[in-house]
């Protein structure tokens, strides 16, 4: 599999700046940024395999970051990193096209399997979308 | 359908390296997306499983419970529709609309809330009545009917309204915090309830009072005080009670005591005050309450009574029936010195006078009375002695009762139903209704024994005052702090000096009250009654005579308490079963749970075995589930190679068996496109389970039911549940295997069960997840099946939980020979469990079965007649 491009979007500093370095360690190439508006910027100018974002954030939230994503790429897949009591958002989350979900704290392991079968479904969808284009789903 | 060959067969070149690792990249997809759906499918039955033991109604749950486990299975349902989207090439998209309707519907009913239709942040009495009982609470809608429809003197004074409440708390953004803190409440752990109520407190406490509320409040203030005399320029001399008045109080349930009242505030003191008695919504006791009463917490707010403090000569309550017995007419005062928060709170024994209907005084109990209650001139109150002369004699004069008894037969005819009053007499002699509310009485279906003194049993009280019926059997536990509230263990009888409020804290732990002190009037005596808790009061001794520890039997009907356990008395005993039902939370838990956990779609074969027929989500998360395995099967044709990827099991297996290969689950010798046979498994853990399951010992006697009960009772669950159920004996099992991976499902009859497995060299990442469920017969022998079940997984070293009749254990992190030799006795378990239910006719049964296993007699026909 090809080098997967991340971004990943938190408001928490610490938690951003070591999940970052612990998935470069992986190699994976990890943009991280601490802000929806920041996350949105960076999508017009880079193109990403996969998003990881929380959903607790200030200013546009999880959800509505996601929205916009899907928006600007569909094919960009999202993770959403949740707290335990943040079930109601996750249910949002799902409908607006999330690929799955994550609950914080969080294992790099499980995340980052998670990361590769988002990056997986891009792949599938994307021979989807080219072959069917008409057939690209909401 | 699938034009990906191209893509799959790319990768094809990879499986012989085998394992999950190296799957081709489509498989792994699928692979990824059916796991996170039976990942979703474990957890939404999770909630079913839990759904279906509060419905019960034996749990206290609040209404976050509610809101949090519905949004679970919706999410859940959601995520299983998802993958099953995802693994079909979106074939199933028309699932999200099914679903999207029931979760609306869901959403409906949670979302019920009381509008608030009144604009004022400030009520006078001459504006209110008792219509007006959600924006100004059960106290103010009171007071404002007995003074504009009734007519009986009540203190001059002002409400501060709901709306003032709502906007407090919507513009202190308190509102999210306060609920986002609400989740972490534990109803069965006190502890929790203390720290978060103690958050809870502080935030509210530390909040600022909108500007527009606070000049609101004071505006009204001058006001009262103009009114009352005292003069604009000296509103500072103006002293009022504040009072609770919140929505629910004072109506049916009588909430009594549970929220703060502070008397004699003076008005530098106002908006902390009201901050306070808002806050007081959050005492771990209010919330207690809540939680026990089953009180929805959108349906709570909070006014505040503003009232102009009367400096009570004497104060007290007044019956207009006898809450003990509803066919006694007669009206019951009690009474005490100075200001009334005395009279109930069990500080004092006040005087009791009884009162016929003809307002002729049948009886007058006159206690010693050596402190009262006064206002101190800096705001504030303070206990005093009482005046020596005045100590023994009755505060009440006889043309004292007989106003007072009028006013009762008043409140009673105007309000159709006996009443719990609050009043006080000033120094003018003017008598002022306080507060009038419905009397909470026994359950008049109650029967209500005279019983003589037993003989036989050491009688420990005589006589105390019964203030709530019933008889009540444990071990002796002493309160007089808090921390022993937070200690009182489950069963226990409480025994105290005074009566609390408080108490409410354990009222459903505690199988009966006695205390030194109290009355029938008291809050707490009120509480007794509606929690159905039986309770003597003022019996002088019983913190000296009852030592702690020492079980005692109370007879609460005859005001007597016996040392030990008095058999004779049984039959009388008062179990608290079904707490929640017909609360107000638990109705939305059944509307809600309506639309979650029923199951309707039972045979896979049906025609109706299809999206537009769900009408639960648990139909959805059913259906989600087979379609997800069919889904898998369809994998087979994705490949143009002869050799297929889904296989029936040939073998003496008794199941109706399909095998999924992902990779190198099989040899690579087999020939047969259609179907295969247990030596050509390569699987290392399906080999393992295939190996118990077909362990010769269930293969060679046939078990015929013998105990005619236990047949009976199994027989009947199958009538009735729905005919179609009765097919799914027959119902496919499936296991997805790799050659270190096994996913195992398999529905016997009603049993449905679940091994999840990975072995490896690697020990780590080895394991073993067990999940079992359902089942025929009767709940009780279901959750002694799988209490056995739970037994013997512990024994084999899993660690293991039950819940209901589900059971879910996990054996982790082990050697490859040590995942094999368990997942071979697992093998063995669902087999032994396929007849289990019909063995299960008592609690010994369970240490039987279980002892039986262990030691590898998997004959339950020998197993009974060793019985």
């Amino acid at each position: 599999m090809k080098i997967i491009s991340l971004l990943l979007v938190d408001d928490e500093d610490d938690f951003r700046t070591t999940l970052a370095n612990r998935l470069k360690k992986r190699n994976l190439d990890v943009t991280d940024a601490a802000s929806g508006e920041e996350a949105l910027e960076l999508i017009g100018k880079k193109s990403f395999d996969v998003a990881i974002v929380d959903i607790k954030m200030p200013g546009i939230d999880g959800i509505e970051t996601l929205r916009r994503i899907r928006k600007i790429d569909p094919l960009l897949e999202v993770i959403l990193l949740t707290g335990h009591a943040s079930v109601e958002a996750g249910v949002e989350g799902m409908k607006y096209g999330a690929y799955d979900y994550i609950i914080k704290p969080c294992n790099v392991n499980d995340l980052l399997i998670k990361v590769e079968d988002a990056c997986r479904r891009r792949m599938i969808e994307k021979e989807h979308a080219q072959e069917k284009p008409e057939c690209s789903k909401s | 359908m699938f034009k990906k060959l191209k893509f799959f067969k790319r990768n094809k070149s990879h499986k012989e390296s085998s394992s999950g690792d190296n799957l081709p990249d489509l498989f792994r997809f699928k692979y990824s997306c059916f796991k996170m759906l039976l990942d979703s499918n474990a957890e939404f039955l999770n909630v079913i499983t839990d759904l279906t033991e509060k419905l019960r109604g034996q749990q206290v749950f609040s209404m976050s419970y509610v809101r949090f486990r519905s949004a679970k299975a919706v999410f859940h349902a959601l995520r299983m529709i998802k993958n099953l989207d995802d693994l079909s090439g979106h074939r199933y998209s028309q699932m999200f609309d099914t679903l999207e309707n029931i979760n609306l519907k869901i959403k409906e009913i949670l979302g019920r809330k009381k509008e608030i239709s009144v604009s004022e942040l400030t009520l006078p009495y001459s504006a209110i009545n008792a219509e007006m009982m959600d924006w100004v609470g059960g106290k103010n809608a009171n007071l404002g009917e007995i003074h504009s429809r009734i007519g009986l003197p009540i203190p001059s004074g002002f409400a501060v309204t709901t709306r003032a409440f709502e906007s407090f708390l919507l513009n202190s953004a308190l509102f999210d915090e306060i609920s986002s803190k609400k989740m972490n409440i534990d109803p069965d752990n006190p502890e929790t309830i203390k720290v978060i109520s103690d958050d809870i407190r502080q935030l509210i406490l530390a909040a600022d009072v909108p500007p527009v509320i606070e000049d609101a409040i004071l505006l009204a203030h001058a006001k009262l005080a103009e009114e009352t005399s005292c003069g604009k320029s000296q509103d500072s001399s103006l002293r009022i009670s504040m009072r609770s008045s919140a929505v629910g109080e004072d109506s049916e349930l009588s909430f009594a005591g549970q929220y703060l009242s502070r008397l004699n505030v003076p008005k530098e003191d106002i908006i902390r005050t009201y901050k306070e008695i808002v806050a007081s919504l959050y005492t771990p006791r209010a919330i207690s309450y809540r939680l026990n009463k089953g009180i929805r917490d959108e349906d709570i707010a909070m006014s505040v009574a503003c009232i102009q403090m009367v400096e009570s000569v004497a104060s007290g309550v007044m019956y207009s029936g006898n809450p003990i017995n509803m066919l006694e007419e007669n009206i019951i005062i009690t009474a005490v010195w100075g200001l009334g928060p005395y009279a109930v709170d069990g500080v004092i024994t006040p005087d009791t006078y009884t009162v016929g209907r003809n307002s002729q005084t049948i009886s007058s109990d006159i206690s010693r009375k050596r402190v009262q209650l006064i206002s101190k001139p800096d705001g504030g109150l303070t206990e005093i002695p009482v005046a020596d002369d005045l100590q023994d004699k009755p505060c009440l004069s006889a043309d004292n009762i007989v106003v007072l008894a009028g006013y009762a037969r008043k409140l009673e005819d105007h309000y159709g139903c006996p009443q719990d009053i609050e009043w006080a007499i000033d120094s003018k002699g003017v008598i002022f209704i306080l507060q009038s509310r419905p009397l909470r009485a026994e359950d008049s279906g109650k029967s209500y024994p005279a019983t003589p003194i037993l003989t036989g049993y050491p009688l420990l009280i005589e006589k105390g005052v019964t203030v709530s019926g019933g008889v009540g059997f444990g071990p002796a536990f002493h309160v007089s702090t808090d921390e022993d509230l937070y200690n009182f263990p489950d069963g226990a009888v409480l025994i105290a000096r005074h009566t609390s409020p408080k108490l409410v804290i354990v009222i459903k732990k505690t199988r009966a009250i006695v205390t030194d002190m109290g009355n029938i009037a008291g809050h707490m005596a009120t509480l007794a009654r509606e929690f159905g808790v039986p309770t003597i009061v003022s019996t002088n001794v019983a913190t000296s005579v009852i030592p702690a520890g020492m079980e005692v039997t109370v007879d609460a009907y005859s005001g007597r308490v016996y040392q030990g356990r008095v058999p004779e008395l049984d039959e009388f005993q008062i179990t608290g079963e079904f707490p929640m039902k017909n609360t107000p939370v638990y109705k939305v838990l059944r509307e809600v749970s309506d639309l979650i956990v029923p199951l309707h779609l039972l045979d896979p074969g049906a025609p109706d075995f299809a999206p537009p027929f769900c009408r639960t989500l648990h139909d959805i998360s059913r259906l989600v589930h087979e379609l997800s395995y069919s889904e898998m099967f369809k994998l087979s044709d994705l490949v143009s190679d002869k050799k297929g990827l889904a296989f029936k099991l040939k073998g003496n297996i008794k199941l109706d068996l399909y095998v999924i290969d992902l990779g190198s689950g099989l040899t690579e010798n087999n020939l047969n496109l259609n179907s295969i046979s247990t030596n050509e498994i390569a699987s290392v853990p399906f080999k393992a389970l295939l190996k118990g399951l077909m362990n010769d010992d269930f293969h060679q006697n046939q078990l015929r039911p013998v105990e005619f009960s236990g047949f009976l009772s199994v027989m009947r669950e199958q009538m009735l549940a729905p005919p179609s159920a009765a097919e799914r004996f027959g119902d496919r099992s499936y296991a997805i295997i790799s050659d270190k991976y096994l996913n195992f499902s398999s529905r016997i009859g009603y049993h449905y069960g679940i091994v999840d497995s990975y072995c490896s060299r690697t020990v780590n990442m080895n394991y073993i997840t067990f999940s079992f469920k359902g089942g025929a017969a009767n709940d009780i022998r279901r959750n002694r099946r799988a209490r056995a079940i739970a037994r013997i997984l512990q024994s084999l070293d899993f660690t293991s939980e039950v819940t209901g009749d589900r059971v879910t254990a996990r054996y982790q992190k082990h050697e490859i020979h040590l995942i094999e030799d368990k997942l071979d006795l697992i093998g063995r378990l669902l087999q032994f469990t396929r007849q289990m239910d019909m063995l299960m006719t008592n609690e010994a049964s369970i240490e039987v079965l279980a002892d039986n296993f262990l030691e590898g007699n998997y004959n339950l026909e020998k197993i009974i007649s060793g019985q």
